[in-house]
């Protein structure tokens, strides 16, 4: 008797939880600098004699945390998300959290960790369909970066980055973590220009396999992740 | 009582149905070492085994729907490639590497001779989006499936809805390759007590044991690593091996060792297909090799073989020949999918 009892009370309390899961909406906004980034039209500026245009900006996110005082305090279950400029919605999360958590840093793996990378064929934002998958050498592509800069040397001014590397000693996913993020909603973002200006488009316009360059490229990129101040 | 007896009865047979139901597809032979693949993460079934193997027969996975799987990995040849010695793709456009035999993959862990592929599932990937080999993408192949009038259907009685997606198309074919297990050959009956070598076969046997085992170990007849078996490098394909994967120094020239399962069907030898006969292949076991740092410790001293010994390994490396396996009716052309359903079913 008092077991069954027990048992309602568990269940009771269990879809309490379940129905009080409270949103909490993630931004990610991609600027060049001050501008806001959009593919394919506009030129941003690096250095006062050069400019530059991005056609594809697609990257992955993985095991995002919310974490209070440095202690994790919740994590996303199956947490893959394959972020794309050119897919609005891909830009935008809402993380289911239980509503009791408090918190006010959050924590991400920029890319695919090694684990996942050699367990074969996956589904969904993983799906080797997505184009983020290298095909002649098995790995995700972490991060990638294209566009037209006139400084390039390559065909037609072009430049390529992608990042990727789950073997030592090129392991390119990196982790990033975030502080002061705002309990009820937070705009993340990344700007390029960080990671552009530290760069040579002459003499490195393409990195397409994992390597030292894209390591130290992937470094980049996860320093230029900050969470927006308004 | 009678009832009773009817109830355990009922009993006894849904158990009976029950085991006979969960028998496992694959079932690995006995004494063999465990297999890598992991099977939870995709359990074989009739049905996605069928779909596999019709999708590696079928060029739809190639950009001009001319080449298929089977184009270079040929069942009466062990999976590999007719007597080419580099793969030839679409527009007849020349690979720069020899396709490997296709058998007992769920022990593998690296693919391809230099192991670039991490994982069986991905490895359908390498040959649909290489330029000289299919020439797909696989976004593209996905979408060609997704309008065919055989493969909704397929995929319906595979997965239980006819959803098209990579993870399935690659888990699939996946299905179809772990079912290709060789080991039928005379030399596994030998081990299963159920035959007896000729006694030129046991004496190939003890030199077998004496020279080779230590890399193609048995029962795969592949010790699944990366060796430097002291060919010379070819100054065309300047091929580098495990070090293009590795980018370590000490990997250069090392390729992984292959399975002498049917070698007698699966010629021409080696990673670029230089040797045609197996007598070319002992000649090179027993030749000088130039003293590269990372030649394998094994062939420091090139091998001693006479003449009446060379044969004698022959005739034990015959002995590998698995008709079972090469002329196994499951692994074939899936003629009645194709055509069965081509005619209106
Ligand atoms: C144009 C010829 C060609 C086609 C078409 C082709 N392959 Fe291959 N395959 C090769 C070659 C060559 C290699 C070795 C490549 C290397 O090591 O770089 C290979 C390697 C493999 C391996 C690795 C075997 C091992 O022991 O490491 C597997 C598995 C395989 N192919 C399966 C397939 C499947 C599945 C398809 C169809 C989707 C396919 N192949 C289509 C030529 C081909
Ligand atoms: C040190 C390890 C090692 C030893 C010992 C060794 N092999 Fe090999 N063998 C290899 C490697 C590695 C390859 C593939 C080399 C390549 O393609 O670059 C190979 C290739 C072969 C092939 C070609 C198979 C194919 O499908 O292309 C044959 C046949 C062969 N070996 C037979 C033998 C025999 C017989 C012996 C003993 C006399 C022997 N090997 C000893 C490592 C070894």
């Amino acid at each position: 008797m008092k077991v069954k009892f027990l048992f309602i009370l568990l269940l009771l309390f269990s879809f309490r939880l379940q129905a009080q899961n409270k949103v909490l909406p993630v931004l990610l906004s991609p600027v060049f600098g001050e501008q806001k980034l959009y593919l394919g039209t506009d030129w941003y500026h690096i250095a006062l004699a050069d400019s530059i245009q991005i056609q594809v900006l697609k990257f992955y996110v993985s095991k995002l945390r919310l974490l209070e005082k440095s202690k994790v305090v919740w994590q996303e279950e199956n947490s893959f998300h394959l972020v794309d400029l050119e897919n609005p919605t891909s830009l935008k999360w809402n993380l289911l959290i239980p509503p009791t958590i408090t918190f006010s840093q959050i924590s991400f793996d920029l890319g695919i960790d090694s684990i996942t990378n050699v367990s074969g064929a996956l589904g969904g934002d993983l799906d080797p369909t997505k184009g983020m998958y290298w095909t002649w050498q098995s790995g995700y592509i972490n991060f990638k970066l294209e566009g037209f800069a006139p400084s390039s040397s390559a065909n037609k001014n072009e430049f390529q980055f992608h990042l990727g590397g789950y073997q030592y000693p090129f392991l390119a996913c990196k982790t990033i973590i975030l502080d002061q993020i705002n309990e009820a909603g937070f705009v993340i973002e990344i700007d390029l220009k960080k990671v552009l200006v530290q760069a040579d488009l002459n003499k490195v316009n393409h990195i397409m396999s994992p390597s030292i360059e894209a390591v130290k490229w992937s470094h980049w990129v996860q320093k230029s992740f900050s969470i927006s101040p308004e | 009582m009678k009832k009773r007896f009817f109830l355990i009865l009922l009993v006894f047979i849904t158990i009976f149905a029950f085991r006979f139901r969960s028998e496992p597809i694959f079932v690995a032979p006995k004494n063999w070492p465990k297999t890598s693949y992991d099977f939870k993460k995709n359990p074989l079934t009739p049905n996605k085994i069928l779909l596999g193997r019709a999708l590696f027969y079928d060029p739809i996975l190639s950009k001009n729907n001319t080449i298929s799987c089977s184009s270079c990995h040929s069942q009466y040849t062990a999976f590999t490639h007719v007597d080419h010695s580099l793969s030839h793709g679409i527009d007849d456009r020349i690979g720069n590497r020899n396709s490997p035999a296709l058998t007992n993959l769920a022990w593998h862990t690296n693919f391809m001779w230099d192991g670039a592929v991490n994982h069986l599932d991905m490895q359908a990937l390498a040959p649909i989006n290489h330029p000289s080999e299919m020439g797909e993408n696989i976004k593209n192949v996905v979408a060609k499936l997704q309008h065919s009038h055989l493969y909704p259907d397929l995929f319906y009685q595979a997965f239980n809805d006819s959803i098209i997606n990579g993870e399935r198309l690659l888990k699939s074919i996946s299905q179809f390759m772990l079912t290709l297990v060789s080991s039928n050959s005379k030399y596994d009956s030998v081990v299963r007590g159920e035959g007896m070598f000729t006694s030129q076969e046991e004496r190939g046997y003890l030199l077998f044991k004496k020279n080779c085992n230590t890399c193609h170990t048995e029962p795969l007849f592949t010790n699944l690593q990366f060796e430097n078996n002291g060919l010379s490098v070819d100054p065309f394909l300047k091929d580098y091996g495990r070090f293009r994967v590795s980018q370590n120094p000490q990997d250069s020239f090392k390729f992984k060792v292959p399975t002498l399962r049917n070698i007698e069907f699966s010629y021409p030898y080696m990673h670029d297909g230089r040797f045609k006969k197996i007598s070319e292949v002992l000649n090179h076991y027993v030749s000088q090799k130039s003293k590269v740092s990372n030649l394998a410790k094994e062939l420091s001293e090139p091998f001693v073989l006479s003449p009446n010994e060379k044969v004698d390994l022959t005739a034990f490396l015959l002995a590998l020949t698995d008709k079972h396996f090469l002329f196994n009716p499951s692994y074939s052309y899936p003629r009645e999918v194709f055509f069965g359903r081509a005619n209106g079913k």
